[in-house]
């Protein structure tokens, strides 16, 4: 019965009701929308910093990262490759030659990070970001790969030639000639300014160097790289691996941590400002609707409504309301999130801000269940306590009192 | 099953310089089953009588004994429970829960006393039936003349079985033919259920039908008599 006379108030005004549900429908699609899109570029940033930068794992002799030196290459190879290939989690894993340099054309020269790969490598991604000209391979003589944006620099085209120049084993300057088989693009312009790459072999010829300073390890599940750090190393006699440094994406990249989290924090901040608004605008005009009734409520109290019941009717409108609007909205969200998961929200308008920090351009937004339910939650129980305070104000009158307003 | 009061007092304004006494100690008995009219000029403290003895305003001072309960003494929860079981009230202008049908509003109170649907049902439709209005019984109250929403607000009163009846001016916005309709309807329930009725009025047509006829000024009780042109009503409602 309550209930019956809860929701006919409600539609007492249509107008106002619609309103309300069309702000708490608008403001949670795109309260909805705001946090699909923070997680797909929270979880964007930390997926492409893995792709092209951490990998999953990493090992590195253990003077390496404070003192990249050439000859400080990781140990025992052989069988720590052994070992990679018999573990079930690691889906794919490289060793890099790594070299610092300059790269020249006839016009320009640059500092940049040589990376001698193996051409049939599977952890970056880098052979789907070829733009032009081709992936590495055995056929020719020292091919190279440079991002375009450093063959706009240097003035280069797919075959023109370029010099590399670095320190041998010995010290020395030493260099050599390569020709430009392929250009690419990633997602970041960190990685596209800094690194070249050529075959591991052509590197180490003119290095004098055998051997990695880097193996970057791809697990088939990301969640699993802590642990996976204490199995390689358990895998290994304490001599062995005392001489590496092996470190997770998480090590090697504390600030994604932090951004994973910070996403999580970000989206709750962002639903709660939400939330206190809404119960701001539901309080307001449960209060408007509650007083122009005080009359009503006066000769309800007098014929016998307990101030139980008359709380109950308040938030039971309000709930009504709220409930409505937020199951609403959350359909529009969830539809609106599913749109733009289907077709991608293109922000190449603001792509060269998003490549600096080493994110597609184009986002898939996604919004975990969980945040659904919290959203769902957290609305309907906001609305429901909106009522409460204009319940309090109502109830304040005694009964005479309240008859007695003109409303 | 009676209402008494002793030395009952309502003060408006009691600390200032000019203060209202709307009721100056009364002492007045009105048995069960009594129809009774209190009659005075504006502002003789008629309302505020009958509000205090329903139960919804607090005297100063003084007692108000209803049915045995003493209703200057009750805590604000009992009195809500004391109201919805033995008071029924009329307001002058109808005071019918617009967003409610005429039957959903004689079923409310009875529904918060914790009848089932069915026996709701049964006796709204039952009073609606005596009030003349069942054929409108699904109608809202803004669909219904004022003569007939105070009807609804009769069967409304009545409906929780309730020993007392409170009326402030019933009549006050009805036509001569509403309100002639209106007494004969509360007269005939005040016979059959035994109801106890008490009625404010400035209406002389409807002091004529009373009882009793209690008059008031200034708080004070100034005549009270028994109407000698009483007639008990024939059992035909008009
Ligand atoms: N809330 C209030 N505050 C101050 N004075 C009040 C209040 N309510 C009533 N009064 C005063 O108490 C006195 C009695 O008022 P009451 O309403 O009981 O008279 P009444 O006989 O019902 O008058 P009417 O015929 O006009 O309805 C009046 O002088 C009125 O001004
Ligand atoms: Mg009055």
């Amino acid at each position: 019965m309550l209930i019956k006379l809860a929701w006919r108030n409600i539609w007492r005004n249509p107008l106002r009701t619609l309103i309300l549900l069309g702000v708490m429908i608008f403001g949670l699609m795109s309260v909805i929308a705001m946090m699909g899109l923070m997680n797909s570029f929270y979880s964007n940033m930390i997926n492409n910093a893995i792709k092209w930068q951490t990998s999953h794992l990493k090992i590195h002799d253990s003077r390496y990262p404070d003192d990249p030196d050439i000859h400080f290459t990781v140990s025992h190879l052989s069988q720590l490759k052994a070992e990679l290939d018999q573990q079930s989690l690691v889906h794919a894993w490289s060793g890099r030659h790594l070299v610092n340099g300059m790269i020249a054309s006839a016009r320009s020269v640059r500092g940049v990070t040589i990376n001698g790969i193996d051409p049939l490598t599977k952890v970056t991604p880098l052979k789907a970001r070829i733009t032009e000209g081709e992936w590495l391979n055995d056929l020719g003589r020292n091919p190279i790969l440079v991002s375009q944006k450093t063959s706009e620099r240097l003035n280069l085209r797919v075959g023109s030639k370029v010099v590399l120049t670095f320190n041998d084993d010995k010290g020395a300057l030493t260099g050599g000639a390569f020709r430009v088989k392929g250009l690419f693009k990633t997602p970041s312009s960190t990685m596209d300014d800094n690194h070249v790459y050529v075959r591991k072999g052509d590197l180490s010829k003119l290095s004098g160097i055998k051997g990695v300073h880097e193996v970057a390890i791809l697990l088939n599940n990301p969640e699993e790289a802590p642990r996976f750090v204490n199995t390689l190393a358990q895998s290994f006699a304490p001599d062995i691996r005392e001489q590496w440094l092996i470190r997770d994406w998480q090590t090697l990249n504390p600030v994604l941590k932090t951004m994973a989290d910070s996403a999580e924090v970000f989206n709750r901040v962002f639903l709660l400002i939400f939330v206190v608004a809404m119960m701001f605008g539901i309080v307001n005009i449960v209060l408007m609707s509650v007083f122009e009734r005080t009359r009503e409520f006066g000769v309800l109290m007098a014929v016998g409504m307990s101030k139980r019941h008359i709380r109950f009717l308040i938030m039971l409108e309000s709930g009504l309301m709220g409930v409505g609007g937020t199951t609403l909205g959350l359909i529009g969200g969830i539809l609106l999130v599913s749109y733009f998961q289907s077709t991608g929200m293109d922000l190449s308008q603001f792509g060269d801000g998003l490549n600096g920090l080493g994110i597609d351009s184009v986002l898939y937004p996604s919004v975990s269940f969980q945040e659904y339910a919290m959203a769902f939650i957290a609305v309907s129980l906001a609305t429901l306590l909106s009522g409460l305070y204009p319940a309090h104000q109502i109830l304040k009158y005694n009964p005479v009192d309240a008859m007695s307003e003109k409303h | 099953m009676s209402i008494q009061t002793i030395q009952l007092c309502k003060t408006y304004n009691a600390n200032s310089d000019f203060p209202v006494h709307a009721v100056d100690h009364l002492d007045l008995t009105i048995q069960q089953g009594e129809f009774v009219a209190v009659m005075g000029p504006s502002g003789s403290g008629k309302t505020t009588l009958l509000n205090m003895l329903g139960g919804i305003d607090t005297p100063t001072s003084g007692d108000a004994i209803v049915d045995g309960y003493n209703v200057s003494k009750m805590t604000e929860k009992g009195k809500i429970a004391f109201r919805r079981d033995n008071i029924g009230f009329i307001f002058q202008d109808y005071s019918l829960l617009p967003v409610l049908t005429a039957l959903e509003n004689v079923e409310f109170v009875m529904q918060l006393q914790g009848h089932s649907e069915a026996e709701c049902r049964a006796r709204a439709l039952a009073l609606l039936k005596k009030v003349g209005l069942d054929k409108h019984q699904n109608k809202r109250p803004a669909m219904l003349s004022g003569g007939q929403q105070q009807r609804v607000a009769v069967a409304r009163a009545l409906a929780p079985r309730p020993k007392f009846v409170m009326a402030d001016e019933p009549t006050a916005n009805l036509d001569a033919n509403s309100t002639a309709e209106l007494l004969d309807i509360m007269q005939q329930l005040n016979e059959q259920e035994g109801t106890t009725f008490i009625f404010s009025t400035h209406d002389q047509r409807v002091i004529t039908r009373a009882q009793r006829i209690i008059v008031f000024e200034d708080g004070r009780l100034t005549k009270d008599r028994q109407n000698p042109d009483y007639k008990r009503h024939t059992m035909s409602a008009s």
